[in-house]
């Protein structure tokens, strides 16, 4: 089990209902996994949670083993070793694709990290494109460079926010088959947060329905989605 | 929730640092909120009796009618700017603004010298055209005159605001109304008074506040009010505690305008909306209409730029000679030094507090950020008074401190330029402080949020992530602070050194003892700078937009 979440609950300050109600789930090494919902059904909460940019108000949660929150401690997103694509992907705007990508490298040795560059550099299929910086790639390069970063610190899990909301919609099909191929060829444990059923079919090992900060149904796509 | 993950969670080194940087700016006005109900003494009696009627009368006479004046003229230009055109309509767009470049203490004195018995003006009428008219017409060093200075070098803060908005917010508004067949000053009073209130009373409120923080034209026209009461019990009776009482009245005042300011625009701010609206078109006039449009722009831009500023060029060229000397060097680099020293310190706490409030987002941040901004609506005098019964306070307890070092004094810190820069950055903190806020707000979380996933304490990530890409603000908010405290006067008169003066007290000083001329050239150099600052800010803004 890499990922356990146990009897979450979360709501924003201000906000009168909770927007993640006892949550709990687990996740084996290697899965996708797909949360579906509406907007507001709190599916991105989830991964804000999980990533240590929330703090939940109960429940627990481990990564390989290891207590992430629960009602003694906080571990910081920092030292939680989980990785995240953000909507908006967030490449830093000052840096190249190079330096955005070695930015999670530091702890590694000069060559090791110019090594460890080159090989998801590789896996993305972006070689060539390492002195460019962000605004000068199109909207799919930059979304690899996001997942590049991502990636390179091998982090145990990769959080998706929405990936393909800012993508026309041919190369939405494109790059989500594409996601897969990498992903799996890479073994990453992943999470992706969707709102369309079809990505979440052509995607997910398994798929998480949520209504209202509850979880509907969970199981194979053809399961749920039918 | 358990109390220790509450703290281990928010108790890092920015809301420490944060929390320690507002106590310290808070502390001054608070010495004065301690102190302002203690026991009155007689000076305090008198004051109340014979002096604090006019005090009051004279201050709301002069905010009054400056308010008053200055929108007058600052939203009739930004009207006719952006709906008519005339000749030199691009120039006059920015001209317009270049009144405010000129400190309104160097322009009262400015104009003193033209219009007195020996200026330009008078000897002109005798020696050319051989009148001798009664000096009294061309007295203007009474309240009148106080209100002329204040309403033509300070009118660009409601024009900026009124310009800006109407220029983003109301092309379908007028020409609808155009349509509609309003004519011009139907729409102007019916329409685009009305429309542009939020914009206008922003405006206003800026202006009426440099008018409280004024010290230099009240006192260089001898007219009473708080802010020369409170000069006088300081320095005429040595009575600290009647200036903190008159310095708290103040304040007082100065919440009222605020409070008021928060009534008057009701619910709306005045939104600089990111929608890409249609600018209005500016339409043609009849000849004599654009005749007569162009003078009144003309005649605005001139005496609240090109007279003063001609006269003072000429002052120079007279007398530069005899002013540049060792000491006069030694002036600019006081000013540069301790504008230097605090816009650092500024930018330095505006980031600390800036990042806290951004990555806290609670409504306890949010009030540490309000505070923050804050200081620059009290006058000067008020921070002055405030910080000098701090730092008496600590030297008295610093007492034993000092003696434990072998220092023989009883008072160090408040006799230093640690207090007046103190002073600076408590009054211009927010100067500093709103482009970093902006500047945080449009970069967002995500950027912050991605890097500390990448394994990036909050620290590193400050310094390789969010600080690299606001440094454009930052670099804009130090440049802005700078330049305000090269002009600044109230309050360095007050708290300067023994022997140590800056450009703008120098000025001031050499104005007071009747040598106008003198004062030119470092009133020249004020200005420069202050132009200088109008092109940053609108460099910043323009870039802001985008």
């Amino acid at each position: 089990m890499v990922m356990q979440l146990q009897n979450v609950t979360f709501s924003y300050r201000n906000a009168k209902e909770k927007t993640i109600q006892h949550m709990s789930m687990e996740m084996e090494k290697g899965e996708i996994l797909t949360i579906l919902g509406q907007s507001g059904s709190g599916k991105s909460t989830v991964l804000r949670l999980i990533a240590g940019l929330e703090v939940p108000e109960e429940g627990m949660m481990t990564i390989n083993g290891s207590t992430m929150f629960d009602q003694e401690t906080f571990v910081q997103p920092e030292k939680r070793g989980v990785g995240m694509v953000f909507q908006d992907y967030a490449l830093f705007p000052h840096m190249t694709v190079a330096g955005n990508i070695k930015f999670g490298l530091k702890k590694m040795k000069r060559t090791e990290r110019n090594d460890r560059l080159a090989s998801v550099i590789e896996l993305v299929g972006l070689k060539g494109f390492e002195k460019r910086y962000p605004h000068e790639l199109s909207g799919g390069q930059q979304q690899r460079v996001a997942l590049a970063r991502a990636m390179a610190p091998n982090p145990s899990i990769i959080l998706f926010d929405e990936p393909f909301s800012n993508l026309d919609a041919d190369l939405q099909i494109k790059i989500r088959d594409e996601l897969r191929t990498i992903l799996k060829k890479a073994g990453i444990t992943a999470i992706f947060v969707t709102h369309d059923q079809a990505d979440a079919r052509a995607i997910a090992d398994r798929v998480i329905l949520m209504e209202k900060g509850h979880i509907v149904k969970i199981g194979t796509p053809d399961l749920i989605l039918c | 929730m358990n109390v220790f993950r509450f703290f281990r969670l928010h108790a890092n080194s920015w809301s420490i640092m944060s929390i320690i940087f507002m106590l310290l700016i808070l502390s001054p006005t608070l010495s004065i909120f301690v102190q302002i109900f203690e026991k009155p003494n007689e000076n305090w009696t008198h004051i109340q009796e014979f002096l604090l009627k006019n005090y009051i009368q004279n201050t709301i006479t002069i905010v009054f009618f400056t308010g008053l004046f200055s929108i007058l003229v600052g939203v009739s230009l930004a009207w006719f700017v952006t709906a008519y055109t005339f000749p030199l309509r691009r120039f006059f767009k920015w001209g317009l603004i270049l009144p405010l470049a000129i400190p309104p203490y160097i322009g009262a004195y400015t104009y003193h010298g033209i219009v007195n018995y020996t200026g330009v003006l008078q000897s002109t009428l005798r020696n050319e055209f051989n009148i001798t008219a009664n000096p009294a017409y061309f007295d203007i060093m009474n309240i009148p005159g106080a209100i002329f200075i204040f309403t033509i070098f300070l009118y660009p803060y409601v024009y900026i605001i009124t310009r800006a908005y109407l220029e983003q917010q109301s092309a379908s508004l007028i020409e609808n109304a155009r349509l509609l067949g309003s004519g011009p000053l139907e729409l102007f009073f019916h329409v685009i008074m009305p429309i542009s209130r939020t914009a206008i009373i922003g405006g206003a409120s800026l202006v009426i506040l440099e008018v409280l923080n004024d010290y230099g034209v009240v006192s260089y026209f001898g007219i009473q009010v708080f802010t020369t009461a409170i000069f006088q019990a300081w320095f005429g009776m040595s009575d600290v505690a009647s200036a903190i009482k008159l310095a708290g009245m103040l304040m007082a005042i100065v919440f009222l305008i605020l409070f008021l300011e928060k009534v008057l625009r009701g619910r709306k701010q005045y939104s600089y909306s990111n929608a890409k609206v249609r600018p209005l078109e500016p339409i043609s006039l009849s000849r004599e209409k654009t005749i007569l449009l162009f003078v009144y722009v003309l005649f605005i831009f001139t005496i609240g730029f090109l007279i003063p500023f001609v006269q003072l060029f000429q002052w120079m060229m007279l007398t530069y000679e005899k002013v540049i000397s060792p000491d006069f060097l030694q002036l600019i680099f006081n000013s540069v030094y301790v504008s230097l020293i605090s816009s650092f310190l500024i930018m330095i706490i505006a980031l600390v507090i800036g990042n806290f409030t951004r990555l806290a987002d609670s409504p306890w941040s949010k009030a540490v950020s309000r505070i923050t901004v804050l200081g620059y609506s009290i006058p000067g005098a008020v921070i002055a008074i405030g910080v000098l019964t701090f730092f008496l306070w600590l030297d008295r307890h610093l007492n034993m401190v000092y003696t434990a070092l072998g220092i023989d004094a009883p008072i160090i810190l408040s006799l230093s330029l640690v207090m007046l820069i103190f002073a600076y950055v408590s009054r211009f903190l927010a100067i500093g402080f709103n482009p970093v806020d902006a500047g945080f707000d449009k970069i967002g979380r995500s950027f912050t949020e991605a890097s500390r996933l990448l394994g990036t304490s909050l620290m590193r990530t400050f310094f390789k992530v969010d600080l690299p890409m606001i440094r454009g603000a930052v670099f804009g908010g130090f440049t802005l602070v700078f330049i305000e405290v090269m002009k600044e006067l109230p309050l360095t008169l007050l708290l300067q050194p023994f022997n140590f003066y800056t450009l703008s007290t120098k000025a001031f000083q050499y104005a007071n003892d009747e040598a106008v001329h003198e004062a030119a050239l470092a009133s020249m150099l004020i200005i420069l700078i202050s132009g200088l600052s109008i092109f940053v800010f609108h460099a910043v803004l323009e870039k802001e937009k985008k």
